[in-house]
């Protein structure tokens, strides 16, 4: 399963108000054969993902302007960006955060200061996910397809 | 279709029946209610099916719930574990023997697929039966006939074969341990069930199903889990999956006065300092044999993770916190692999 979402190269946003950080986890993530989009905001975050197709959101939740949870929340409350995993990063011990962040629908958490393979984990299990998701739909299709046939006999 | 046991108002849907599948197979992820619907729909269908997941993901029972929701379930479910069985006898456990077929067979025995006669079979760790047995079981699939051990005559058998594998089988069949045409055969319908750390939102769902059991049970008591301790729960790995979090409920009710369940009563490496998968330091030396510098970069992170945990990600108090000087604690900082600091840092690396 997640052989096949390297295959296709899963498409990461990393969204983090520290250009440098940004630019840093990016460079990681496609060294590990990902493929990238950066944004160093909230409401960035929100255009870009309306305007490309994106299979996981790291995103930070400190950020000025537009927090991580109303980012999480205006991203739920669409329809089209509903299903995206996204990954929050807190500081290890902010179980306030971590709370909230539940509540809004957060998939999961990296702690700060981020580690590489905690990172390359966290995005695996999510992309790990998504293929089971297809996975399930395309036994739901198999057995449409096998019904037909059946009832075409 | 019919429903047996509910035919006057059968109407042929499975909400109609008794049977709830959302009470045995429990969370709201996209992944679950998916694989609900496919349960029900497979069901419905003679198909044979491969349920893999990790161990504790529910694999026996998503197949009970098939067997349930299918026309066989006035017929028995036959459930076997093939690795639990020595491989010299699950052939005969499978099939049956007739007296004098090998030492010790002193009376004809009928087999667990004979027992499934009208019902299903499920095969749990199929990657674990030897390959003489996967040829006959490939056989029995094709032609639905039984051969006992020591006999020469066959018998039909009508038993739907749901099979299950905590490993990825596809990788069995490419080292040859496991037969590739026995392979096609039994995942008509692959069913993957997604291990809990990838649907941690169903945790807080789960937990309060395994309270819901618990105050049934123990009327005086109103157990509840504190808001900290939800956290903690919910940021750890589960490698032992559903049923590892049911039994660590079971567990900490029991070790607890309190009707609140808190943080200081979770096993420390619950507590999300400490996640199983990622930090793999292993406490003895085994035949296997290690990596030393892998396992010394592995504690050499953990610790730094720690110090700059406590110190708020100061580095220089953190530095001073591992007895290390600033420029030592920064040159290992970027060798174990940390690659953005904790927020305000002024050290981006890669």
């Amino acid at each position: 399963m997640s052989i096949d979402a390297a295959d296709t190269q899963a498409r990461i946003m990393v969204v983090d108000d520290d250009p440098d950080t940004v630019t840093i986890l990016a460079r990681y993530l496609q060294r590990e054969g990902f493929a990238t989009v950066e944004a160093l905001s909230g409401p960035q975050c929100l255009k870009l993902v309306g305007e490309t197709h994106v299979d996981v959101i790291l995103l930070d939740l400190m950020m000025p302007e537009m927090d991580g949870f109303e980012v999480v929340r205006a991203l739920k409350n669409n329809p089209a960006t509903a299903e995206i995993p996204i990954i929050m990063v807190t500081a290890r011990d902010d179980i306030e955060s971590r709370s909230e962040g539940m509540r809004v629908g957060v998939s999961d958490f990296l702690a700060k200061p981020v580690f590489r393979k905690q990172l390359a984990n966290r995005i695996k299990a999510q992309l790990d996910t998504i293929a089971t998701a297809r996975s399930i739909d395309d036994a739901l299709s198999r057995i449409e397809v096998a019904r037909d046939s059946a009832g075409k006999k | 279709m019919t429903w047996p046991r509910l035919a006057s108002e059968a109407k042929g849907s499975n909400a109609d029946f008794a049977f709830k599948l959302d009470a045995v197979l429990i969370g709201q992820h996209p992944t679950v209610v998916k694989l609900r619907q496919l349960i029900e729909r497979v069901a419905r269908t003679e198909a044979t099916v491969l349920i893999s997941g990790e161990s504790g993901t529910g694999k026996e029972v998503v197949a009970r719930a098939i067997h349930i929701l299918s026309g066989r379930r006035d017929h028995a479910f036959v459930p076997v574990n093939c690795a639990a069985i020595p491989h010299d006898l699950l052939e005969s456990e499978m099939f049956g023997h007739e007296r004098g077929a090998f030492t010790g067979a002193s009376g004809h025995r009928q087999g667990l697929f004979a027992l499934a006669n009208g019902g299903t079979l499920f095969l749990d760790e199929i990657g674990e039966m030897p390959l003489i047995l996967q040829a006959k079981l490939l056989r029995v699939l094709e032609d639905g006939v039984i051969r006992p051990v020591g006999s020469d005559r066959g018998f039909q058998v009508d038993a739907r074969v749901i099979a299950a594998s905590n490993a990825d089988l596809g990788i069995a069949v490419k080292r040859g341990a496991f037969r590739e045409d026995l392979y096609y055969r039994i995942q008509v319908i692959p069913m993957a069930l997604a291990p809990l750390r990838e649907r941690r939102s169903d945790i807080p769902i789960l937990v309060e199903h395994f309270l819901h059991n618990a105050r049934e049970r123990m009327p005086g008591r109103d157990v509840t889990v504190s808001r900290e301790a939800m956290v903690h729960l919910w940021s750890y790995d589960w490698p032992g999956n559903v049923r590892e979090l049911e039994n660590m409920i079971e567990r900490l009710i029991i070790m607890s006065n309190d009707d609140v369940l808190d943080t200081p009563i979770l096993p420390a490496n619950l507590v999300s300092a400490n996640r199983t998968v990622d930090a793999q330091i292993p406490d003895k030396l085994t035949e296997a044999g290690l990596d030393l510098n892998a396992v010394v970069r592995e504690l050499e992170g953990k610790l730094i993770n720690e110090a700059l945990t406590q110190t708020g990600g100061n580095k220089q108090a953190a530095a001073k916190l591992l007895g290390l000087k600033r420029t030592t604690f920064a040159a290992k900082l970027r060798r174990c692999g940390v690659i953005a600091p904790t927020s305000g840092g002024n050290e981006p690396e890669t």
